[in-house]
């Protein structure tokens, strides 16, 4: 198809230097039409305007996915207990912000395709250096209790998790990004917020990537079981704690009315009685089904399976601070020993990607697919061991926590590095006791000279790049200290455009696969089951499950 | 006991709360709000105080009241105990006796061989096997033990039916094969000798002399399982998605939710001692010597 550059300078006109660029780079094939969407969400660019962007540089409509299902169906959703008092600034677990997104919403939803999408907030825009984000509301947004949602409630909702007195859950994401009262009111649709240090990727800190960040009324003083306000597209019919919760469709929501007339959530405290309700018919969906315990359902012909590619991965860090993890070779060898095709293929059942032992999964668009993909090489890992003076091999211990598949995973570990020398011994532990009190000196987690620790989706790799690998990172569990990489870090965190921050990326990738103190092996999709017949489900790899336009056939 | 045992283990409540990637100071901030960073003397003294005015506490986690959590979930537990009782009881007992006065034909081994072999599976075995055949094959129960609220009897026996029959399993060989073999001690007693040889009815020998004195040993059996009937069982409340009171304190352990564990041990603890009063009491109305010892 060709390029209409008559329409390309109509749409460029009036935007700003940073949105020209990404025009540009779409339009002379730097950047894919995927990265280009993302990437321009993200600046705030309108879903429209980059459709039409994308047609005018020749690449044709983006396909429609929606189809509209029949409505009145009541869903039933099995999903895990919520492990604690549902309150949007303390919660922390996938089965109670499951049923708190049922009914609050977010600015922005990152999208099952990383691609950022207006909902609370019609649109954003940073300032030239990405110091100050100005976000437009949209209107006429109704809370479940009557008032209008303004400027006020967001300032609030946002304050109240950036505050350090207020055991807020979304604490360590504002931390070094955005302090209390550093969100300001422009006007009653619009708010600013005025960062510490610029960020390129700010939008994904107040979207629902940030689960706790939903906008909920300003005069909220806690207790939230007592009200499930919110603006979204069910209201909150019951919630009994442990059993299950269930909702009704908002008649007056802002934007299409849900089609389902009720959803009903029944929390289950494992998954294997989930999938007997599923194959019982006793419930349509399973929220989130880890691989493993879901391998009858993959081919059951009753069953439809939603797989998102996410990055939730499984970090195998080495002490860089400790033998026998001090020489870098060491721990190179030991990610040179893993046969990350067959963790894909068969630990993972292909529902996986190669990881490269850097926070860049391919799904990223800031990642540098030039970087070559680690392989499995035992003559170069022995060779390694050899040089490092370790050629005898030794023992170690590797410290981990039973959840998932970690405990298979660190069985295939420790059979792979058996072949160059290295006595495994797994010391499989309770989550509880893994992550102890969770600060250096009180955790087998951050205290292992080895160890595997579970990390969740993120649409942006900010998180991953800072607190487990920078100096002073709080999950820095490798105890890898790299100036080099400090700086590296903070610019990719800073960089407002796409090829800056693949510049930059792929400079990181590099700099790790070198240094290796942490081996990511992979980067698993997020599950979701549905009895045949169910259609319009939308889940996020952030364990969100959207149902305004889930039907049953 | 298990206040300070609680406190030896790793992790604090918010820290639990929270999860382990959320920042220090928003868990010292809950767990100051929550008051467990005063001392632990006070926290102990400040429950026990409550606890003896009638005020089991608020739970850590929920942040609600402990007493109708446990309420309901003892309530729960009960039911599904009292339907495995009345279902294994009888049929253990009889199936014991059936075997004893079988010894050594094929039935006996049939009985004594199958309820062994059903007893070592675990829970967790058998109550899969049960769900596949009668809720996803059949379809014939449901598989979750969770009732429509409201429900009346027979609905909630209906929903009960399948929770229980792994329970019945592990049990069945168990009760049975403790009624066997003091079935056979009695049988084979001089007094079971002396009625048969006096001339008494076949039947009432069974009934008034072999029974009554078989069925002690079993009792005590069945005694002590019911504490097992009542709190043990994680598994099955797991496997079944029921909220009996096992599960309840399972999951206030794990989260260091000390009012709930606290109030859930105690009641356990409650259940125990009332069964084993009541299995005394059964006792001393099946055994006389007992009865006449406590008048003289």
């Amino acid at each position: 198809m060709s390029k209409n550059y008559r329409i390309l300078d109509l749409l460029r006109r009036g935007r700003t230097p940073l949105e020209n660029h990404l025009i540009d780079g779409l339009v002379d094939g730097r950047i894919s039409r995927r990265e280009f969407v993302r990437h321009g969400s993200l600046l705030g660019l309108s879903l429209p305007l980059l459709g039409r962007v994308g047609m005018a540089a020749g690449f044709g409509a983006a396909p429609s996915l929606a189809r509209a299902g029949a409505p009145g169906a009541t869903i039933r959703i099995g999903s895990s207990v919520p492990a604690a008092a549902i309150d949007p600034v303390t919660i922390a677990d996938a089965g109670g912000l499951l049923v708190m997104q049922q009914v609050a919403e977010f600015l922005c939803v990152d999208g099952p395709d990383l691609v950022l999408k207006p909902a609370l907030a019609e649109s954003w825009k940073p300032n030239a250096d990405g110091t100050v984000w100005t976000f437009t509301l949209r209107k006429g947004v109704k809370f479940h209790s009557g008032g209008e949602m303004k400027a006020e409630d967001v300032i609030a909702s946002i304050d109240r998790l950036a505050d350090p007195a207020n055991s807020s859950n979304a604490l360590s994401v504002f931390t070094g990004i955005l302090q209390k009262g550093n969100t300001k009111k422009v006007d009653d649709y619009t708010v600013e917020f005025h960062l510490d240090a610029a960020n390129g990727n700010f939008p994904y800190m107040v979207s629902s990537d940030n689960y706790n960040a939903v906008i909920i009324p300003a005069s909220y003083k806690g207790d939230y079981e007592k009200s499930f306000d919110g603006t979204g597209p069910f209201k909150l019919e019951k919630y009994t704690p442990k059993v299950g919760a269930s909702f009704v469709r908002n008649d007056d929501y802002w934007g299409d009315k849900a089609l389902p007339d009720r959803t009903e959530f029944t929390f289950f405290t494992d998954i294997q009685p989930q999938i007997l309700a599923l194959q019982g018919g006793q419930i349509d969906i399973i929220n989130q089904m880890p691989v493993l315990a879901g391998v009858g359902l993959l081919n059951d012909p009753n069953v439809d399976i939603i797989s998102l590619k996410s990055v939730a991965h499984q970090q195998l860090h080495m002490q860089c601070d400790a033998d026998p993890f001090k020489d870098p070779r060491v721990r190179r060898a030991i990610a040179l020993s893993i046969d990350r095709k067959k963790l894909v293929a068969g630990l993972m059942k292909g529902r996986a990607q190669e990881g490269n032992d850097s926070p860049f999964a391919g799904v990223y668009p800031s990642t540098d697919p030039s970087v070559p993909q680690r392989e499995q090489d035992i003559a170069q890992a022995k060779q390694l061991m050899e040089a490092a003076g370790a050629g005898k091999g030794f023992k170690v211990t590797l410290t981990t926590e039973r959840y998932l598949e970690i405990p298979e995973y660190a069985q295939l570990i420790q059979n792979w590095v058996k072949e160059i020398g290295i006595e495994l011994e797994l010391n499989i532990l309770d989550q509880g006791a893994y992550y102890g009190d969770a600060v250096f000196g009180k955790s087998n987690w951050l205290d292992s000279v080895m160890g595997i620790t579970d990390y969740g989706h993120r649409g942006v790799p900010n998180v991953y790049l800072a607190a487990p690998l920078k100096s002073e990172g709080t999950w820095n569990a490798a105890h890898f200290k790299n100036k080099d990489y400090d700086q590296l870090a903070t610019s990719y965190i800073a960089a407002l455009d796409l090829e800056a921050q693949k510049a930059t990326a792929g400079k990181i990738q590099k700099l790790l696969l070198e240094e290796t103190p942490v081996i990511f092996g992979y980067f698993y999709d997020y599950l979701t089951a549905t009895a045949k017949g169910v259609t319009g489900v939308q889940p996020t790899a952030m364990s969100q499950l959207f149902l305004d336009k889930a039907s049953k056939a | 006991m298990v206040f300070l045992g609680g406190q030896v283990l790793p992790g604090n409540v918010g820290r639990a709360i929270l999860g382990p990637f959320a920042d220090q100071r928003a868990v010292d901030a809950l767990n100051h709000s929550l008051g467990v960073d005063r001392p632990l003397l006070v926290q102990y003294g400040t429950w026990i105080w409550n606890f003896l005015h009638g005020d089991m506490g608020t739970s850590y986690i929920f942040r609600a009241p402990v007493a109708p959590f446990v309420i309901d979930a003892l309530g729960n537990s009960m039911k599904l105990a009292l339907v495995a009782f009345v279902l294994v009881v009888p049929i253990g007992i009889l199936g014991g006796v059936i075997a004893a006065l079988n010894l050594n034909r094929p039935l006996d081994r049939i009985i004594s061989l199958g309820g062994l072999s059903v007893t070592v599976l675990p829970e967790f075995v058998t109550g899969i096997i049960l769900i596949l055949i009668f809720g996803v094959w059949l379809r014939w129960l449901p598989i979750a033990a969770a009732w429509p609220k409201g429900a009346g009897f027979f609905t909630q026996l209906y929903y009960l039916i399948l929770p229980s029959l792994p329970l019945f399993l592990v049990l069945f060989g168990y009760i049975a094969r403790m009624a066997r073999s003091g079935m056979i001690e009695a049988l084979d007693s001089d007094y079971t000798r002396t009625a048969v040889l006096k001339g008494l009815p076949w039947r009432t020998v069974i009934w008034r002399h072999v029974l009554r004195n078989a069925l002690l040993p079993t009792i005590t059996v069945i005694a002590t399982q019911t504490g097992y009937l009542i709190g043990g069982l994680v598994v099955i409340e797991t496997l079944f998605r029921y909220q009996g009171i096992g599960s309840l304190i399972f999951t206030a352990a794990r989260g260091k939710d000390f009012p709930m564990l606290e109030a859930g041990i105690l009641t356990i603890g409650i259940v125990y001692a009332v069964a084993t009063l009541v299995a005394d009491f059964l006792y001393s109305v099946l055994n006389p010597r007992i009865r006449l010892g406590a008048e003289q």
